[in-house]
């Protein structure tokens, strides 16, 4: 039956991507438990939902017949059931065993989809897990709920974990309330969310107990159970609402009290500025359907170019009143258009916190591997980024990275040594740039070592000559193929990772990145990516009787130049461009097209820059803007330097796009 | 048609259990991401069986059992609580609140097939 194959199929890799997300959360929530452990304090609800995640794990592991992640949760489970009903102590020794478990879980995830098998490991994590259970296991002087005199039918429906908390607030001096609130069938979920939201501020929200409401059906009863220090009167003004009665229940407790002291009732002002959102909003989306999304925009955008253009004719051709109409309605079909673009656009943007976050991961283990103290301090984890360019400069960034903790951070005697603080900080920031999102590696160590870079690059025979070399032009070095200054045997830095393969990657996402160095002090790499890849605004150009696109996120100006101004150097034709050199690139020499237009007197020149380079590129004609959807030409033409994909410009004709990057790139390098 | 509602918030799981029961002829699912969703739905669709999870977020499993075993329009749909091994308790509150089986977690999808059937025929 290949159709319950075929579900299987899906159902795993849902599987994967559930877990996936329950490990990232878990990674989140133990963090935050280890800031608490040492003050004993923590939030209940973030014990609660690490267990609730490694449960959730378990479940669903044990279901598809991964017998180790299940393993590994059932166990990790039981610890964190024990630690979540105080059954357990939270110290550092618990939270080192949290720790590792999840980085074995997280490993065993990422690997499930292969052969990645771990038994060894996972037996001695389970053991650890359960050493830890009995050893800190509390005497439980448990005091029985029954004597606290609250109602049968509210204990009736606690569940383990949660009379565990109700006991934990009458130890903690608590008293015990019952919240009753009536709410709209259709709206129950905001109020209620707003009310708990209002409670959570002086105490702890037990339960929740939904009864029908009386009347129509139209209603539903809410009993919350609650747990705070505050008097019934200073919660009743507390929730300031009608339908909402607030009664206390540990009888015992009650009879003691005489009269309560007058208090002044909690400010209530907030109440405005809640956002009840308890429960998550989201929803989880493939993103082939986003670009399935993205492509018909791209359509839809070409569909409005027609129109504008039939309107235009349509006037040309004397109906003048028809066009009118046809071109408002092209016009606000534009506006709406470009909300769609930008909507569609938006929901692939995440934050570049996630990889963030991996790279710290990665910081810790390579830095103990090399036996190196290193920090790593990140900036703008807010920036937002399209989903796909996060995947793919995932691998490149850890290998910049990689390469700046074994090349650029130097170990923490000779640290000491040159008067430099042991521990060495790589500070990884990332904002945006106009068009552009910039990602920054930085680090504190001893640079980039020029002279090794040019004994290697002459041992390698990939220049002749080192001695005319400027800085720039050595730090180039490094982005070629084949080039790799680790010296060890056993390369740390990974088999044949240069920084050119690096340097391709983020090419191949439009990207592109640049190295500083300051010896002794530091290494600084720079990637800068465009913020989408989808639809892009283009300069329509024509060159030796061809069509290109230039994305306008790279056009600087676009300027008429005579030839006389145009100057000769080295080989080279420049022009000066107010107070700098200007290179010119014709397009028909650099892709080998026969047929220059050398002959005209004056011509545009199409100023492109990314980054901190630029490069004047002498065309024939400028036949305008257009928004475009660049598309890709293929595996056969990947290595293809100079143009990044080829666009649909709605004619029927097809042009290619222009990568610019990759043109300056090979043109300041003195090839083009 | 028989409509059967399913609580539970893993997607994963929700979907593994309709799966399960869309191979059986005769029965539609209504779906509840958690217990607030299924408060929603009850009053809008007809449901003649209820499957529920124990570990939800806002509502627990229990209490959805209480909601729905003190509403007179509710009270003789036949409940099932699917739940993870270790919550025995849990289990036993849910059966004395008036759940009719419970099954744990991984479920063997024959048997609740079988449980399906039997209380439908």
């Amino acid at each position: 039956m290949t159709d319950s194959n075929e579900q299987m199929g899906k159902a795993v890799k849902d599987f994967l991507a559930e877990a996936e997300e329950i490990i990232d959360q878990l990674s989140r929530d133990l963090l935050g438990l280890s800031d608490c452990a040492e003050s004993g304090d923590c939030n209940p609800d973030l014990v609660n939902s690490v267990f609730r995640g490694a449960h959730s794990l378990k479940g669903l592991a044990g279901m598809f017949g991964f017998s180790e992640i299940a393993e590994l949760s059932h166990n990790l489970e039981n610890l964190l059931d024990s630690l979540r009903l105080g059954k357990v102590s939270l110290d550092q020794g618990t939270m080192g065993v949290l720790f590792d478990s999840m980085d074995l879980l997280g490993s065993l995830v990422r690997g499930a989809g292969s052969e990645f098998s771990d038994a060894s490991a996972v037996a001695q994590v389970v053991a650890r897990i359960n050493a830890c259970s009995t050893a800190g296991r509390k005497v439980d002087a448990a005091s029985p709920l029954d004597k606290l005199g609250i109602p049968e039918k509210v204990l009736s429906t606690l569940t383990e974990y949660e009379e565990h908390r109700l006991l934990e607030n009458t130890k903690k001096g608590r008293k015990i309330y019952s919240v009753r609130a009536s709410f709209n069938l259709a709206t129950f979920d905001q109020d209620l969310g707003e009310l708990v939201e209002v409670l959570k501020r002086s105490g702890e929200v037990i339960s929740t107990l939904p009864s029908s409401g009386g009347g129509l059906g139209l209603s539903i009863d809410f009993e919350i159970l609650y747990g705070s220090e505050k008097s019934t009167d200073e919660i009743t003004t507390m929730v300031e609402g009608e339908n909402i009665t607030v009664t206390r229940l540990d009888v015992a407790a009650q009879e003691a009290a005489v009269s309560e002291p007058a208090e002044l009732p909690s400010s209530t002002s907030d109440e405005a500025s809640l956002t009840a959102k308890s429960f998550s909003q989201t929803v989880r989306v493939d993103i082939a359907k986003l670009d399935e999304l993205m492509n018909i925009v791209g359509e839809l955008v070409l569909c409005h170019s027609t129109i504008s253009e039939l309107a235009l004719r349509m006037k040309r051709d004397g109906f003048s009143t028809l066009a009118l109409e046809l071109s408002k309605a092209a016009k606000s079909l534009d506006r709406k258009l470009n909300e769609l673009q930008k909507g569609v656009m938006e929901i692939r943007m995440i934050p570049v916190g996630q990889l963030f976050e991996k790279m710290s991961r990665i910081v810790r283990k390579i830095s103990k591997e090399q036996g190196k103290k290193v920090e790593l301090k990140t900036f703008g984890a807010d920036t937002e980024l399209d989903k796909l360019i996060i995947e793919d400069i995932s691998d490149p960034l850890m290998h910049i990275i990689r390469n700046s903790i074994d090349h650029g951070i130097e170990t923490p005697e000779e640290r000491a040594r040159q008067g430099k603080d042991e521990k060495g900080t790589i500070r990884l920031s990332s904002f945006q740039k106009g068009n552009h999102v910039v990602i920054d590696v930085e680090d504190d160590g001893r640079g980039v070592e020029l002279e090794k870079v040019k004994r290697k690059a002459l041992e390698k025979g990939l220049i002749s000559d080192a001695t005319f070399l400027s800085e720039r032009e050595a730090l180039d070095l490094l982005f070629m193929p084949g080039f790799s200054t680790s010296d060890k045997v056993s390369d740390i830095s990974g088999r044949g990772v240069g920084m050119d393969v690096v340097k391709n990657n983020i090419a191949a996402v439009s990207g592109m990145v640049d190295i500083e160095s300051r010896p002794g002090e530091g290494c600084r790499v720079t990637i800068t990516l465009p913020i989408t890849l989808a639809i892009i605004k283009a300069l329509i150009i024509t060159s030796v009787g061809r069509t290109y696109a230039i994305p306008i996120t790279s056009v600087q100006e676009t300027i008429m130049v005579e030839r006389k101004d145009v100057l000769t150097v080295e080989r080279k034709e420049v022009i000066q461009l107010r107070n700098a050199t200007l290179p010119l690139l014709r397009l028909g020499s650099f892709f080998e097209i026969a047929g220059t237009s050398d002959s005209l007197d004056t011509y545009y020149v199409v100023v492109v820059g990314v980054a901190e380079k630029r490069l004047g590129i002498v065309v024939d004609d400028l036949l305008g803007q257009q928004d475009i959807v660049i598309k890709s030409i293929g595996e056969t033409f990947k290595g293809f330097k100079g143009i990044s994909g080829a666009a649909d410009l709605g004619d029927q004709r097809t042009i290619l796009v222009l990568d610019v990057g990759g043109i300056i790139s090979e043109a300041t390098r003195g090839n083009g | 048609m028989k409509k059967i509602l399913i609580t539970e918030d893993s997607a994963t799981m929700r979907s593994l259990l309709v799966s399960t029961i869309e191979s059986m002829d005769g029965f539609e699912i209504v779906e509840a991401g958690s217990g607030f969703e299924a408060l929603r739905l009850l009053p809008r669709e007809k449901v003649d069986l209820i499957i529920t999870d124990i570990n939800m977020p806002d509502i627990n499993g229990l209490e959805l059992i209480s909601y729905v075993r003190n509403n007179p329009n509710y009270q003789t749909i036949p409940l099932f609580i699917i739940s993870t091994e270790g919550s025995e308790k849990d289990m036993e509150k849910g059966l004395a609140l008036g759940a009719n089986e419970y099954l744990v977690k991984p479920f063997n999808p024959a048997r609740l097939q079988e449980l399906i059937r039997r209380y439908f025929r």
